[in-house]
């Protein structure tokens, strides 16, 4: 049965009219059929009017008026609206997608028009037949076409992590659930892929366990006291003044002082900062040391820095404790890495953040130019960082921050960023042009989907509403592999840990025949 | 444009509005039918309270007309005409029929081959005019939705019971007894009006007057007169919201108060208070709208070509000396 019929309007937009009891939503897609050349056009509604056919201005107002003053007076049903269904009607206007080719096989870009007044239909399952292959091999929904749910699973492919994934909400949206769904999907993908999640709040912890792989496939590292934790231990040897740089802010002067210690106490990394907070006559260091090059209020800054920094619990001064071998063989054997630095503050957790996504970029860039055979069995890994605005903000990109550089060297060497935060529009415009992949949740302002229109791959222009409209999981794919931005309802972690199968049981090993050997 | 102390004071506008003004608020006097002499006028005009009847009738035909002038050298004029026809049963419309697109060439000697071929007992001497022609359509409409219609029926026109004065008026008397046998009421409900009273609309003033004597909200009526087919003339108010009261003419031998009541009951549309549904309809399906007329010229235009007419014929036949005088 007919939805609507197509009236107007452009090769990239139809406008099409529907009865007035028609039930149209923004974001549902519907086809429409033309006759003539066996196309099947694929369109999203992008808005919904009322229509009518009465052309004096007013008209529509002035029949409320009727209506309404019968309420008034008590006398609703005094005035009703003959041929209802003839005199008044929706129109839907919509973007195409997209047309098949009669033989259902093909989806091409829009270039033509459908043939006007053809048939506005509900989509069939083989409408959608030619995303399938495009869906890749990390399922994270269903397609969503409006508030209906279709019999479609909608995902992203795994090597496209090295190429940036973008999640942004407003909050209570679903990020953590869809954060979760995709580490489901790592941990579901026997090793071939690797993600490294820092997870500040701590809430990916129990849920995470609750995977039927997380028993093989996720490790987890806690900078407090946890169950069925390792101990996270960063040795102050394999941490570098830009990690300092990228975590803290510092002034100017701050930071030439910063290397003017270095240069002062020497040692591995920032190994130094213990000799340095141990320091007890901070004028003495400065003027003896240091020659007065550095301000006095600017050693005292440093050196109460210095200080927290040694105490923090995560932090090692022996080397040999640190966990950043054991982050990178767990990423190497493709596994979900959940570094939980609940209980640290937001510098602190920058600072782990920074040192573990180096040490990543590191050894998988080393890999690339030294071993290129090597860095092909490589997993892809994504490193994913919540608040992403703390370390992609423009004024943060610097030579010393390690996640700008991830963003623009990370694909060629299968590392990149999963960035998740509720407030787009404080990430680097060029940063996220090198995002190839968003999942655009519920964003209510304004200037966050703005800067996401300009920076998607696919054209999103026209679906402000649609996105504003957006109820918690509901969102939209868009990446290069799909032709367009995909609707989805995100899959709840918790379906998605009740219908996961667990790992196949290791092949048992039979035991050897002595007998046979012997003659 | 400004008038001057130069234009004849009989011409000025200062005294046309002071006549206007006289006639407007002179109250009483004689009342008349500007377009139609034949009415016999009540002694006196009485307004009367209505009251809605609880359901229209089961089945309401309504007709009316549509015509246009398709191609026009003046001397010679190709002009269409329809008439439409819609049938409400039970408050659901049955019957859209939007009537067949009939041609005529008019002018010159041609009016007598068009006159020849029109029924309603007209004259084949008859001057023929667009108006005749759109009638003639109304009227065929009009005995064919009698001859359907189920006793019981109201069949509904635009316009009054007065064809025009080419169509002898037995016609319509033997029409209007024809449906009376059949149990089946004629109204006709008139848009504009031009019964007046000393001079002055009589609608309007008759507005005002019950507006004070019954109530801003009070449906109303007042008979008016009789026409020669013996028809009830009458005004009305047929919806406390209806922002116009309309004359109606009613079929002999019907109560026109009982008819008004039922006929009421078909005014209740939100978007047209106080005029009967179904006309709306016919009115939307007759209508003769420029791309119509449009597509109508280019089939002509076709037609002439495969006779044989050159192009630069055509064009000067019919070309609108007037488009000399736009302006951009």
């Amino acid at each position: 049965m007919s939805t609507g019929r197509l009236f107007g309007k452009n090769v990239l937009e139809g406008v099409f009219r529907a009865a007035p009891d028609e039930d149209l939503f923004l974001g549902e897609l519907l086809v429409a059929v033309d006759e003539a050349t066996g196309r099947r056009y694929l369109f999203r509604i992008v808005d919904v009017t009322y229509g009518t056919e009465h052309r004096e201005p007013g008209w529509a107002e002035r029949v409320a008026g009727t209506l309404l003053v019968d309420d008034a007076r008590g006398e609703a049903g005094l005035h009703r609206l003959y041929d209802q269904s003839r005199r008044t009607y929706r129109v839907a206007s919509c973007r195409c997608l997209g047309y098949l080719t009669p033989d259902g096989l093909d989806f091409r870009r829009p270039k033509s028009l459908p043939t006007q007044f053809s048939r506005v239909v509900a989509p069939e399952p083989a409408d959608f037949a030619f995303l399938r292959t495009r869906m890749g091999d990390l399922p994270v929904g269903t397609l969503r076409s409006g508030e209906t749910e279709v019999d479609f699973e909608v995902g992203i492919s795994g090597k496209s992590l090295a190429s940036h994934v973008g999640i942004f909400a407003t909050t209570g949206m679903g990020k953590s659930n869809l954060m979760m769904v995709l580490a489901g999907d790592v941990l579901r993908s026997a090793g071939r892929y690797g993600l490294l999640l820092i997870d500040p709040h701590g809430e990916y912890r129990t849920q995470l366990a609750r995977h039927p792989w997380a028993g093989e496939r996720l490790r987890t590292y806690a900078a407090r006291s946890l169950p069925n934790t390792s101990s996270l231990k960063v040795g102050l040897a394999e941490l570098t003044v830009d990690d300092l740089r990228t975590a803290y802010d510092w002034s100017r002067p701050q930071e030439e002082a910063l290397y003017e210690l270095e240069k002062k106490f020497g040692g591995e990394g920032l190994s130094w900062l213990v000799a340095f907070s141990q320091v007890e006559d901070l004028p003495g260091l400065r003027d003896v040391e240091l020659n007065g090059r550095v301000a006095m209020n600017t050693l005292q800054v440093l050196h109460r820095r210095a200080r927290r920094i040694v105490d923090l619990p995560c932090i090692a001064a022996d080397s040999h404790v640190s966990v950043g071998g054991a982050v990178l063989r767990d990423l190497r054997e493709g596994r979900v890495v959940l570094i939980d630095v609940s209980g640290l503050g937001s510098t602190e957790e920058l600072l782990v953040a920074s040192f573990l996504a180096r040490r990543v970029l590191e050894e998988w860039s080393t890999d690339y130019l030294e071993d290129p055979e090597a860095h092909e069995r490589l997993p892809v890994v994504a490193v994913v960082l919540e608040e992403a605005q703390r370390v992609l903000a423009a004024s943060k990109d610097r030579d010393s921050n390690v996640f700008p550089r991830v963003a623009r060297e990370g694909r060629k060497f299968k590392v990149g960023l999963c960035a998740v935060t509720q407030q787009p529009k404080l990430l680097d415009g060029e940063l996220l042009s090198q995002f190839n992949t968003f999942f655009i949740l519920g964003l209510a302002d304004e200037k966050d989907r703005t800067i996401l229109r300009s920076s998607s791959k696919q054209d999103i222009s026209a679906l402000g509403p649609e996105i504003q409209t957006l109820m918690p999981g509901e969102c939209l794919l868009a990446n290069l592999d799909a032709p367009f931005a995909v609707p989805a309802k995100i899959h709840l972690w918790a379906d998605v840990v009740r219908t996961c199968p667990p790992p196949p049981a290791p092949r048992p090993v039979v035991a050897a025949n002595i007998s046979a050997m012997v003659d | 444009m400004v008038l001057t102390a130069l234009v004849p004071p009989s011409s000025s506008l200062r005294t046309a509005a002071d006549r206007l003004a006289a006639l407007l608020t002179g109250g009483g006097g004689g009342l008349a039918d500007a377009g139609n002499g034949h009415l016999q006028f009540d002694a006196e005009i009485r307004l009367r309270p209505l009251v809605r009847a609880a359901a229209p009738p089961a089945e309401v035909w309504a007709v009316d007309g549509g015509q246009a002038v398709v191609a026009d050298a003046r001397c010679l004029q190709l002009v269409v005409a329809r008439a439409a026809r819609t049938c409400f049963r039970n408050g659901e419309c049955a019957v859209e029929d939007e009537g067949e697109l009939r041609a005529y060439l008019l002018g010159g000697r041609e009016d007598r081959a068009v006159a020849a071929g029109l029924s309603l007992g007209i004259a084949e001497d008859a001057a023929v005019d667009l108006n005749l022609l759109r009638d003639h359509e109304e009227w065929v409409a009009v005995e064919r939705c009698i001859e359907e219609a189920a006793p019981g029926a109201m069949v509904l026109v635009d316009g009054d019971l007065e064809p025009d004065w080419r169509v002898p008026p037995s016609w319509l008397t033997e029409l209007l007894a024809r449906a009376a046998a059949r149990d089946v009421v004629v109204a006709a409900v008139i848009k504009r009006s031009s019964l007046s009273r000393g001079g002055a609309p009589l609608l309007g003033a008759l507005e005002i007057d019950a507006a004070r004597e019954l109530g801003p909200r009070a449906l109303w009526w007042a008979p008016v007169a009789r026409s020669r087919a013996g028809a009830r003339v009458v005004a009305a108010r047929l919806d406390a919201d209806a922002p116009y009261a309309f004359r109606v003419d009613v079929s002999p031998g019907a109560d026109p108060e009982e008819i008004l009541a039922r006929l009421a009951a078909l005014c209740d549309d939100a978007g047209f208070p106080g005029y009967p549904y179904p006309l709306t309809v016919a009115d939307r399906l007759a209508a003769c709208p420029g791309w119509l007329r449009q597509d109508t010229w280019y089939e002509l235009d076709d037609l002439l070509d495969r006779a044989g007419v050159p192009a630069e014929v055509r064009e000067r036949a019919f070309a609108d000396r007037h488009d000399l005088m736009e302006r951009f």
